[in-house]
């Protein structure tokens, strides 16, 4: 047993690492959709704009400044690119879902396509900021500093996201926005507001997520779509709408990415797609999901 | 909400692309005048050259991807297409070149309709270019049927001139197991030790973990051990990084190409692989623009293949500078492949009796050795080039990250 734990640390610390990434991505994708009804398919577009936001800040040198420059432009464009399509998808909101996923994945088409003529077709590299862009020795193996640091980062906006939601004023009102819009509205609170919030907070995030990504997975044309991806399956197992869920769906999807490969690495297209189908046959609304009817 | 329409979104994207992908292929076809380059269809007057053989125009399609992931390979392919033309007053063994540009996409469902419609609507009476083997194979029926000359300037599937082979196709590039199988032989020969094989999971990475494995067997080579990744569904390929560590292996031998071997080669790097257990790979690993991604992380990396900008001959250094000065960046394989289609089109078009893929095959048929390729004197065996193999190692150059050449390998035909 522990041989075994010793030869597959490594994996085990990167299955935290991805699924700590995951989570950034997924938890606006999740909130959004499960909370809001929006159903955003530009979110993958929105981490390849951080990535690219990553590339143009911190591609060339490895400097504090330009990360984090690329941290803070990315947040913000991702806020505003939220708010945009949070109007934009306002005259849809009574119409079923299909007509939204049509609407946001041609803007994610159109701005994957932009990005690739801006920047080209090659994948490029965005450098972590220095201190963390070389690799330490964890017991006896090298393993990149900047994951184990991305591991961190994952936590932090975990516990932050957790206690806006589940502990302010303001969460209570976006849990009760998920709970019955009708009634909140009546209330006296305009929904689309609280739309607003969310979907520019989330898609922030997503923003985020690239530039976070960046020195992992780099900046490249079809980056989208493999994320949105990875960040619908983390929604479906963690269950819509639930910050847990998407916490705990994140990192089971980083070790089935990471573990799970490495343990059966000649099944490692089925390990993902296996894995969200045992989990919708035992829990159909994912781990975390609310038993509520069908919109 | 039930879960089963998330589900559908993916595919549902992903028709929604191929539909996209369908409509743009038909754009280009009515757009394709509009996309051609030296389109002097008149030929009277414009100097006559050679004389003997035809003069007068002659079309031809150049099938390159324009959109998906192998956009980069398509652009230095029309490059060197127009470069040759431009130094040859637009001429190809003395007719006057109208090109007609046809966008491939990425795989068969826009490929094959776009090599139709050039051959149908444009009909033009050569096809160069062609990045997916899928792609080729595909269209192989309607090429032959056409009775049309297509050269191809990359995909490197065995079975384009194997057991699917046509009279009328030939292949200017290399095959897949081709370029790897100098590499088995040369590791193998310098008692390198237990090599790891690791490619991604398709039809041309198959292709070449099957000829590595059987050449460096075959020469006393021992494999430690062997994995296919995913297909363009690998961002991170740490968990088989495990694997590679675990299995004992002296060296590892890879199948990448484009954003997969960005990711893979920086990856070896940062998981402390390549200072204990040194990378080589099949040429396209550290081909082109990926040297751009990989950086720091692919000094070192030693790889075999039919072209680098450093092979030190006259029509190379020509080449190069000339290609450096139109387009401010270093020439590719996929570049030359495509320069040396247009020369040996030149030279078949100048000896073949008339237009018709019998003529053109035939004069091909008859080139004898090519002795002025950058990448050094090569010559159609089987349709498809035997030729030289290099050793190459990534170094730092003036400007940037280069293919330095260690040694020559020897010359290769289609295993």
């Amino acid at each position: 047993m522990l041989s075994w734990f010793d030869t597959n640390l490594v994996s085990i610390l990167n299955g935290f690492a991805i699924g700590s990434l995951l989570f950034i991505l997924a938890v606006g994708l999740s909130i959004v959709f499960g909370m809001m009804d929006v159903l955003n398919l530009a979110h993958g577009a929105l981490y390849l704009v951080g990535a690219y936001f990553g590339y143009q800040f911190a591609g060339d040198t490895s400097s504090w400044l330009g990360f984090g420059t690329a941290l803070g432009t990315a947040a913000l464009v991702g806020v505003l690119a939220g708010g945009v399509l949070s109007s934009m998808t306002e005259p849809l909101a009574r119409r079923p879902h299909l007509d939204q996923a049509l609407l946001t994945l041609g803007v994610a088409l159109v701005v994957a396509e932009l990005l690739a003529i801006f920047y080209g077709n090659d994948v490029l590299r965005v450098r972590p900021p220095p201190g963390l862009n070389g690799s330490m020795q964890v017991f006896g193996n090298t393993y990149p500093t900047y994951r184990l640091a991305l591991i961190g980062i994952g936590v932090l906006i975990a516990v932050a996201v957790f206690v806006v939601v589940e502990r302010t004023t303001v969460g209570a009102l976006v849990r009760a926005s998920v709970a019955d819009r009708e009634m909140v509205a009546t209330l006296g609170v305009d929904n689309r507001l609280v739309k607003l919030a969310v979907l520019g907070v989330g898609s922030g995030l997503a923003a985020l997520a690239g530039v976070l990504g960046g020195p992992i997975y780099g900046a490249g044309p079809g980056l989208d779509e493999r994320v949105l991806i990875l960040a619908l399956v983390v929604v479906v197992i963690g269950g819509l709408g639930s910050i847990k869920g998407a916490f705990v769906g994140a990192l089971l999807i980083g070790q089935v990415e990471s573990l799970g490969r490495a343990l059966v690495p000649d099944l490692a297209s089925f390990v993902l797609f296996g894995a969200l189908a045992l989990v919708l046959i035992v829990r159909p609304r994912g781990l975390f999901g609310a038993p509520k009817a069908a919109v | 909400m039930n879960p089963r329409p998330l589900r559908a979104i993916p595919m549902s994207r992903r028709r929604m692309l191929g539909l996209i992908g369908a409509g743009s292929v038909a754009l280009a076809g009515t757009a394709a005048c509009g996309g051609s380059v030296g389109g002097d269809t008149g030929g009277e007057g414009s100097g006559d050259p050679s004389g003997e053989a035809g003069g007068g125009p002659i079309k031809v399609g150049l099938v390159i991807p324009q959109a998906g992931i192998y956009t980069p390979l398509g652009v230095d392919m029309q490059n060197a297409w127009e470069l040759w033309l431009e130094q040859n007053d637009g001429m190809l063994g003395g007719y006057t070149v109208e090109t007609v540009i046809a966008d491939e996409g990425e795989g068969p469902d826009t490929g094959v309709p776009a090599i139709q419609g050039v051959l149908q609507n444009d009909q033009v009476d050569v096809l160069v270019g062609i990045v997916n083997s899928a792609t080729a194979l595909g269209a192989a029926d309607a090429v032959t049927e056409a009775q049309k000359v297509l050269v191809i300037s990359n995909a490197g599937a065995a079975a384009i001139t194997g057991e699917a082979s046509s009279p009328y196709i030939w292949r200017s590039s290399f095959v897949n197991a081709q370029v790897v199988v100098p590499m088995a032989e040369y590791l193998a020969g310098n008692d390198i030790g237990p090599v790891y094989v690791m490619s991604a999971d398709y039809a041309a990475g198959q292709e070449v973990v099957a000829g590595f494995i059987s050449a460096f067997e075959a020469a006393g080579g021992t494999v430690a051990g062997q994995v296919l990744t995913p297909f363009m569904t690998t961002q991170d390929f740490q968990p088989f990084l495990s694997g590679i560590q675990s299995s004992g292996a002296a060296a590892t031998f890879v199948f990448y190409a484009g954003g997969e071997a960005v990711s893979f080669v920086q990856q070896y790097a940062e998981f402390g692989l390549k200072d204990t257990i040194p990378l080589y790979g099949s040429g396209f690993l550290t081909e082109g623009g990926v040297l751009n991604g990989q950086q720091d992380a692919a000094l070192g990396v030693q790889t075999s293949l039919h072209y680098s900008t450093e092979i030190d001959n006259e029509a190379n250094a020509a080449f190069v500078e000339a290609y450096q000065a139109a387009y401010d960046a270093l020439p590719t394989c996929y570049a030359v492949q495509t320069w040396d289609a247009a020369n040996v089109l030149n030279r078949a078009l100048a000896e073949a009796a008339d237009l018709s893929g019998d003529a053109i095959s035939e004069a091909l048929g008859g080139l004898g050795e090519i002795e002025d390729s950058p990448r050094g004197p090569w010559s159609f065996n089987g349709q498809t080039p035997e030729q030289n193999f290099y050793l190459r190692e990534v170094v730092e150059g003036d400007s940037g990250l280069i293919n330095s050449v260690v040694e020559e390998l020897g010359t290769y035909a289609q295993p």
